[in-house]
């Protein structure tokens, strides 16, 4: 337990202040034990923009997006080929430190995953485990993160209660929160309102807008009118195959494919 | 189990509903499922109740046995009762058996009377003729009667009981005066006399008027020397007299010779003790003390308790004070202290004896009687007398009392008192053990000669328990949860399906072979290399500490060479050769830091005698750290597989959200997996300690079983040469070079030598309550505080 990696390792492009970072995926193919998941995926994300991820359940969109800050590592006997590239350099680098990588590129989960710890201490985590964190910090990281995923609010007066007195919704919008917290270079949300309101869910959409002109947002959602509200570009999954991958309204309006065409107007089979 | 489905709805019950519509057949349950189900539930709960009744029933077994414990005696009066004409000052005599008392006035004759309804009968006294006898003393332990006369003469006279066995008819005890000595001794009358036989040498010493002081102050004595040969006695030689009454320098109370016959205790008017001893075959004083606080007091009464090592004194203010004899620094000559006071007698004590077969002794002011244990200070029982009491003599047991009253009657107590070394005291209280320099801890429940007191306190087995097992967690505990942590979180997942089950055949080890290792091979391997075996317990440690910080220092892409975990893998061969290293260098250690001068001026580096000279504490072979390392052993796995369940149950999304969130291996473990796992670890810990508390082979194996061969006698009996005089230190017992005997190994290794029914068996009777108590407590404490962390860290 004396091999915790130091966290504070730089990495070759470690961008300063709010830079936005720039993903690339080339010829990228993926492998659970021998079930392929992914079959070579090539595609960009542009900087400062949303990029949604659609398709059927089942096609590989979590997949893909749990690659990008490598938490697919840590599964039993997978297999990748290709590369992603953050900033030029690839994720698979030997030089690339995890752990600052994912500290550069945050999640949410498709299930929330909330701490059996307060509210507070929750979204004070990734402070936390960086080892940073003056209570004047944590106290204005915590309403900061609060109010972005628009959960202020209604736990303002109970930060110090236990995160499972909440609803499923107020938990994933605290998941949210935390994701936040640390204010990373990239979002990565996996279906994020799937467990949302309207009401919450138009909140976790404007804070996206927000959130876009200083990070890369990469979210996965079944809800066609999400992505076509508020993401820039889409890219349409199928049988672990990129399918089509467009400007958002382009996709939605005119899709160079026949699946993709099938699928966003519902009459998939 | 089969469902059988009935083919009319009506059958299977109510099958309609309240608007009495027909419920489909397919939404009833079967009649079978719905008994097999009745059935099931209540085979639980009688199983249930069957095994709480089983746990009470066992509680209230041990309770039963070890109720009688903690009473009291039981004193009734007889119906027998013996109307005789005795004036005051008559000696009663009564013999082993309590059947033929005697009762004699002036010490001419003495009266018997059998208490089997045979008639009252005399027998003439063998004193020397025309002799006036002065001063009469029944010495009941040794059957004699010592006489003192007006003419300066003294001695004594033997008073033999038999128990006759003859056909037809019960046994019958009956008695023969003879074997009389009569000496010179003074000028004058003789006021007091006592003799003692002391096997090849034997004391008569005399108070008479002819002293320096006045009336009462001279001491005459006489020694007398028996040859030993190979067929007994030899020949009996007197000494010269000697006169002493210028050493006691007063007027003379009372006096005691002990047993041994080679001191006398001298009590003076003025409430003095003077102990005169033979040093170098002249008497001497060797103490003189004052016996009571208060000046006023005077002298009522003066007695040995069994043994003659303890003096008991009653005070004209009613005090009863217990003095004993032992030496006040280790090695140094035993003088007399006060050791014991009974809460007094409302008015002056003026009988007293002593019973043959235990410490209890009965004192008796006019209209009370005491009757006291004098090794643990308590009462017994107390109770008044009417009309008020002469005499008082005790059969051999001291189950039966026979006393004089006032009125001229003789009348019988039946006392019954079955365990007076026990009780709250003896068991956790230090005892002022005779010939011990203050109150100890000590358990010894047996030993060789008839005098022996047992010591039951169960004080240091409680405590021994504890530091077995405080030493076997402090060894097991991080060594488990460290390596479930690793196996659990650090390791691939394929090696944790060898290591589980290895970890699991560990735990069913029989810990007899444990015990047998580690007193066999383990004791003698290590009583000579504990310098070596320290340095691999801080050399292992800093080394990895060491690697592990210069390992992330390292390059990220070497290091992301290997897979995750593997690298502490590697670091096993670095362990071993730094262990080896350490072993080798621990003499080359003990060489530069333990080095001891010996008394001949050799300088020798053995740490086995640096650690009692610097600490004052045994060393010994067989001692708790080598229980601790083995009890460890036995713990260590069942610690393992708990933990390691508790810690691979903590969800992986939890897992997936700390490290999304950039935590490091470490800090996933400890902010994450250790704070949900928190309530299976305790459990786990919980178990090992009671896995440890009720631990027993090992114990009775690497301590040696046997009790007075037993390393740890010093702490544990208290030996008058091991930890100095004085208060017993509690905290040595916490020496890890010293043995321990806990409350579970006692009792294996005792009970099958303790009669039925003793106080020696309800005593371990008594450990396995406290034994059963404190795991209770401890498990509750535990339940209570892994509910609470449960609660902290729950899941929904
Ligand atoms: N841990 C895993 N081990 C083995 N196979 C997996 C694992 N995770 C996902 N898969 C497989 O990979 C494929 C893609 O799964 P993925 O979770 O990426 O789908 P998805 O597009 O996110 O679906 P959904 O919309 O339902 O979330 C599926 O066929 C799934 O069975
Ligand atoms: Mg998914």
């Amino acid at each position: 337990m004396t091999t915790s990696q130091p966290e504070a390792t730089p990495t070759p492009n470690s961008a300063v202040g709010h830079d936005p970072a720039f993903i690339e995926v080339e010829r990228f193919s993926f492998w659970y034990g021998a079930a392929q998941a992914l079959f070579d995926i090539s595609l960009e994300f542009p900087e400062r923009r949303i990029t949604a991820f659609i398709g059927p359940s089942g096609c590989g969109k979590s997949t893909l997006l749990r690659n990008l800050n490598r938490m697919n590592d840590l599964i039993d006997g997978v297999r990748h080929e290709g590369d992603i590239r953050l900033d030029g350099t690839s994720l698979y680098d030997p030089a690339v430190e995890v752990i600052s990588l994912r500290k550069r590129v945050g999640m949410v989960f498709q299930k929330y995953n909330p701490f059996p710890k307060s509210i507070y201490e929750n979204i004070v985590f990734p402070l936390r485990v960086a080892g940073r964190g003056s209570r004047s910090e944590l106290d204005e990281t915590v309403e900061r993160s609060l109010r972005g995923a628009a959960l202020w609010d209604e736990v303002k007066d109970k930060l110090h209660e236990s995160a499972y007195s909440l609803s499923g919704g107020q938990q994933q919008r605290l998941c949210i929160a935390r994701a936040i917290a640390n204010r990373p270079q990239i979002l990565l949300m996996d279906e994020p309102c799937a467990a949302l309101d309207p009401v919450a869910t138009l909140k976790i959409e404007e804070l996206m807008m927000e959130l876009r002109k200083e990070y890369t947002i990469v979210i996965v959602t079944h809800n066609m009118q999400q992505a076509g509200r508020c993401s820039d570009h889409t890219a349409f999954f199928y049988l672990g195959r990129l399918i089509e991958y467009a400007p958002t309204l382009q996709l939605f309006e005119s899709p160079a494919k026949e699946q993709t065409e099938a699928y966003i107007s519902g009459r998939f089979s | 189990m089969k469902q059988r489905r009935s083919d009319n709805p009506k059958s299977t019950g109510a099958t309609r509903s309240g608007k009495g519509n027909v419920v489909p057949e397919r939404f009833l349950v079967s009649k079978g499922t719905l008994r097999f189900d009745r059935f099931m539930t209540q085979a639980i709960q009688v199983g249930g109740l069957v095994v709480v009744l089983a746990v009470f029933g066992i509680f209230a077994f041990i309770l039963s046995v070890i109720w009688p414990l903690f009473g009291g005696a039981e004193a009734a009066e007889g119906d027998t009762m013996f109307e005789l004409e005795a004036s005051e000052g008559a000696i009663l005599g009564l013999d082993d058996w309590g059947e033929l008392p005697f009762v004699t006035d002036g010490g001419r004759e003495l009266v018997f009377h059998p208490v089997d309804g045979r008639e009252p009968f005399l027998r003439e006294a063998p004193l020397p003729d025309g002799a006036e006898v002065s001063s009469l003393r029944h010495d009941p332990g040794a059957q004699r009667i010592v006489a003192g006369f007006e003419d300066g003469r003294a001695g004594f006279f033997e008073v033999r009981y038999t128990m006759e066995f003859e056909e037809g008819r019960d046994r019958r005890v009956e008695v023969e005066l003879g074997g009389e000595e009569w000496f010179e001794v003074a000028g004058g009358p003789v006021h007091a006399a006592a003799y003692a036989d002391g096997g090849s040498n034997k004391l008569l010493a005399a108070v008479h008027d002819g002293g320096e002081s006045g009336a009462r102050s001279g001491l005459a004595v006489v020694g007398f020397h028996q040859q030993r040969g190979l067929l007994g006695g030899g020949r009996i030689e007197a000494m010269p007299k000697e006169e002493l009454g210028h050493l006691v320098g007063g007027p003379i109370a009372e006096i005691l010779i002990p047993a041994t016959a080679d001191m006398i205790f001298v009590a003076t008017d003025q409430c003095e003790l003077v102990f005169l001893a033979q040093d170098r075959g002249e008497w001497t004083v060797r103490q003189r003390m004052r016996m009571f606080d208060n000046p006023e007091t005077r002298l009522k009464t003066l007695g040995f308790a069994l043994g003659d090592n303890s003096i008991v004194a009653g005070g004209s203010g009613g005090e009863v004070r217990v003095f004993s004899l032992f030496p006040p620094e280790p090695g140094e000559p035993r003088t007399l202290g006060l050791t014991k006071e009974f809460p007094g007698l409302s008015d002056a004590p003026v009988l007293f004896a002593a019973s043959r077969r235990n410490k209890t002794v009965f004192i008796a002011s006019e209209n009370e009687l005491l009757i006291g244990y004098t090794t643990t200070e308590t009462v017994r029982w107390r109770g008044s007398v009417e009309p008020g009491l002469a005499a008082l003599a005790l059969n051999g047991r001291g189950s039966s009392a026979a006393f004089l009253d006032t009125a001229g009657r003789m009348r019988f107590f039946e006392i019954n008192d079955p365990h007076p070394e026990a009780g709250m005291r003896a068991f956790f209280s230090p005892i002022w053990y005779e010939g011990f320099s203050g109150p100890r801890f000590s358990w010894q429940s047996g030993g060789a000669t008839d005098d022996f007191e047992s010591k039951l306190s169960i004080t240091p087995l409680i405590v021994g328990s504890l530091k077995g097992t405080a030493y076997a967690m402090l060894f097991a505990m991080p060594i488990a949860i460290l390596a479930a942590i690793f196996t659990a979180h650090v390791l691939h997942p394929s090696w944790k399906r060898v290591i589980k089950p290895t970890m699991e055949i560990m735990a069913s080890l029989p810990s007899v072979v444990l015990g047998f290792l580690a007193a066999i091979w383990l004791a003698p391997l290590v009583e000579y290399r504990m310098p070596g075996v320290f340095l691999m317990m801080v050399g292992i440690p800093i080394v990895v500490v060491v690697i592990g910080y210069a390992w992330s220092w390292l390059p990220v892409h070497l290091r992301s060479r290997l897979p995750t975990g593997l690298e502490l893998v590697l670091l096993l061969p670095v362990v071993l050769g730094v262990g080896w290293l350490c072993w080798r260098l621990g003499p080359v250690v003990e060489q530069w830091l333990f080095v001891v001068e010996m008394p001949d001026g050799e300088k020798v580096a053995d740490f086995t005698v640096w650690w009692p000279q610097w600490t004052g504490l045994p060393f010994s072979q067989r001692n708790s750290f080598v229980v601790g390392f083995m009890m460890g052993f036995a713990v260590i796995p069942i610690i393992f597989t708990i933990t390691e369940d508790a810690l691979s149950n903590v969800p992986p999304s939890l897992l997936a959200a700390s490290r999304a969130l950039g935590a490091t291996r470490w800090q996933v473990i400890s902010t994450v997996v250790l704070p949900v796992a928190s309530a299976g670890v305790f459990s786990a810990v919980m178990i090992g300690l009671g896995r440890a508390v009720g631990e027993t082979m090992i114990v009775v194996m690497a301590t040696g079983n046997t009790a007075i061969m037993d390393p740890s006698n010093n702490l544990i009996f208290g030996s008058p040469f091991g930890l100095g005089s004085g208060e017993f230190p509690l905290a040595a017992q916490w020496n890890p070079f010293d043995g321990m005997r806990t409350l579970a190994a006692n009792i294996a290794v005792e009970l099958p030598e303790a009669a039925q029914g003793s106080t020696h068996y309800r005593t371990l009777f008594l450990g396995a309550f406290v034994l059963f108590v404190m795991t209770f407590a401890l498990n509750t404490v535990a339940e209570v505080l892994r509910q609470r962390l449960r609660e902290k860290f729950k899941l929904v």
